[in-house]
């Protein structure tokens, strides 16, 4: 569903010169799976997942999503995309129905489908009460709900998801993890990016661990032991970093 | 370019921006109310003023040292009380007298008057003022009768008559007055009218981080510019539009003029249907102009705040050429018309004056228009930057 070869992206500045965010990128995502991008802080997992989603355009090397090749067919790339940041990106002067209702237009929705697919939307995250209220007026737990319905809108069969569950408390944290699971059981493809090791632990089917711009190890939770002879992946991801495992004594 | 998600992209900003506060003061309130309430005290101020002047005149009165009874008669006849026993020069700097007259003698014989004022006082000066025409008259008239007694005729005093006549219509006097700053004003508006809405469109985007989620949308970047530069262009027209109805409702309203006379000028103002419409005609390609420059520039800007200190500059820039195409003096020509800004500013002005070429005015059209091409091409270059739209 999502191949991803040799991705490659610098960024230029004065301060520091030029760096690899993205540096030599591979990796693969099944239908139907839930892959986790684990890494620090400043790893490259924004910049990887943006590559993706055709918001940046990589020095080298592709990504092709259900068919459609990020540097040919970026628009269409977007299309089969459903896109969530754990900033949410939702726009505050207007009611969680109005923003369905602009991404509908935008993803080129009719007007009768928007409408419906809505209501649906509405429905199913118990949105009603909410859903002409303007957004900043909306607890965190209301916006989580918007955006997720938001993305959800145009019923994409790939989701990136950028650090949803960032600076999120554990109850509306739980309300994301429990989409992603539900996003697979709908027959979604789900690529997110997570430096919260129970998160990844619980939720993905494989993981990725990236540092430095570079993917360190690709696996299952068991593949990831065996390469690394760590049982918990707190502990897999600092010996992969080169970290020492704290331990009591 | 797909026209439908233009309007998409445009009718969301437009929701957008019509519940944004900030917008709303700087397009809405901004020339509807704050307008009319300056120049209402402008008036008001103007008027109390001279009032409050007039007052003073009186009460301070004249510190005279007047021997001689006719100057001393056309004094009295001032209406202002005459003081006698104060030095005038070290009155009119205590602010004890409005001025001073001090009569003394020519070696002749002949008396020899010094009117002292004190020139940076409003009330010495107007006082002054009155003075020196009651003497004058005086002159003339003892000047007549010396005439008459010697037998020479009075048209030796004048030869010929002069009279001076102003050619300008009531409608051209006030078209020079208000074209002066109805231009700069509109422009002005204009440039903070769509100042706000920009920064909320571009730097306020990115800083609420709903730009990422815009941009995962199948939507190209030149439709979402476009939608973006055709919502502020709205936003100044707007402005444009909201300026000038409420500069006309005060320039016309009772308390801006403070005589019939000018009441009456004011009335004539020539905001007719063609004048209109011509206005109008300037603005557009000026209207594009300024949203795509503002858009380019704040899109680098990665806070509302940012975009702030980066788009306030320019009103300085607008300022200037602004002021002075509505100065008298300076000519629109086919050279001035290539200046932005300034072309409009004298237009406008050319127009309420009904002193406009069709040359001139599709010179100061085309030029804008063109500049309104090259902002929109910079602005879809600059929406394409990842270093811009990413910067952090």
């Amino acid at each position: 569903m999502i191949a991803v070869q040799n991705l490659v992206k610098t960024f230029h500045d004065k301060a520091r010169g030029s760096r690899h965010v993205v540096d030599d990128v591979s990796f693969e995502v099944r239908e139907r799976e839930i892959f986790g991008l684990l890494g620090p802080n400043g790893a490259g997992k924004t910049t990887t997942l943006r590559l993706i989603a055709t918001l940046l355009k990589p020095d080298s090397g592709t990504a092709v999503i259900n068919g459609f090749d990020i540097n040919r067919e970026p628009e269409k790339v977007r299309s089969q995309l459903g896109f969530l940041s754990g900033d949410m990106g939702l726009y505050g002067r207007l009611s969680p129905r109005e923003i369905l209702t602009f991404y509908g237009r935008l993803f080129g929705m009719g007007e009768a489908e928007i409408g419906r697919r809505s209501e649906e939307l509405i429905e199913r995250f118990a949105m009603k009460e909410f859903a002409g209220v303007r957004t900043d007026k909306l607890s965190t737990g209301m916006k989580q709900k918007t955006a997720i319905a938001r993305t959800m809108l145009h019923n994409p069969p790939v989701l990136i998801l950028d650090e949803p569950t960032s600076g999120l408390d554990v109850p509306t944290a739980r309300t994301i993890e429990e989409s992603i699971l539900e996003f697979r059981k709908a027959g979604k493809t789900v690529l997110f990016s997570t430096h919260v090791m129970e998160e990844a632990e619980y939720l993905c089917d494989r993981i990725a661990v990236i540092h430095e711009g570079k993917i360190k190890i690709t696996g299952t939770m068991d593949e990831l032991r065996a390469a690394t002879g760590r049982h918990r992946l707190r502990e897999i991801f600092l010996d992969l970093l080169g970290l020492p495992v704290l331990t009591e004594n | 370019m797909r026209l439908h998600y233009v309007l998409t992209v445009f009718r969301k900003e437009m929701l957008d921006m019509l519940r944004d506060r900030r917008t709303m003061i700087s397009m809405v309130a901004m020339p509807v109310l704050v307008i009319p309430v300056i120049l209402f005290f402008m008036g008001k101020l103007v008027g109390r003023a001279e009032e409050r002047s007039q007052q003073e005149a009186r009460r301070l009165g004249i510190a005279a040292q007047v021997s001689n009874p006719q100057i001393r008669a056309a004094l009295e006849g001032l209406d202002l009380p005459l003081r006698t026993g104060l030095n005038p020069r070290e009155a009119i700097e205590r602010k004890e007298a409005a001025a001073g007259v001090v009569e003394s003698a020519l070696p002749d014989g002949r008396p020899r008057v010094e009117l002292l004022t004190d020139r940076s006082n409003p009330t010495s000066a107007v006082t002054g003022e009155k003075i020196r025409t009651a003497l004058t008259k005086l002159r003339e008239s003892q000047v007549r009768e010396g005439l008459k007694s010697a037998n020479v005729p009075v048209t030796v005093l004048e030869p010929f008559a002069l009279q001076q006549t102003n050619v300008a219509s009531a409608k051209k006097m006030a078209g020079n007055l208000w074209g002066s700053m109805l231009g700069y004003m509109l422009l002005l508006l204009m440039f903070t009218g769509g100042m706000y809405p920009v920064i909320d469109m571009t730097a306020g985007e990115k800083e609420r981080k709903t730009i990422e989620a815009f941009l995962a949308s199948p939507v190209h970047r030149l439709e979402i510019v476009i939608g973006k530069i055709l919502t502020a262009t709205v936003a100044i027209l707007v402005t444009a539009a909201l300026t000038l109805a409420s500069v006309t409702f005060s320039i016309r309203s009772e308390n801006f003029s403070r005589t019939p006379e000018m009441k009456a000028m004011m009335q004539t103002i020539p905001l007719d249907g063609q004048n209109l419409a011509l206005i109008a005609l300037t603005l557009l390609p000026l209207a594009i102009l300024a949203a795509s420059m503002m858009i380019a520039i704040a899109l680098f800007a990665r806070s509302f705040k940012e975009g702030q200190s980066y788009l306030t500059p320019l009103a300085f820039l607008v300022i200037f050429p602004a002021l002075m195409g509505g100065l008298p003096g300076l000519e629109l020509s086919l050279v001035t018309a290539l200046v932005p800004i300034l072309n409009a500013s004298q237009l406008i002005r050319g127009i309420l004056l009904g002193e406009w070429t069709v040359p001139v005015f599709a010179m100061t059209l085309g030029a804008n228009v063109v500049y309104a091409a090259i902002a929109t091409v910079v602005a879809t270059r600059t929406f394409n930057k990842e270093s811009v739209l990413f910067r952090s």
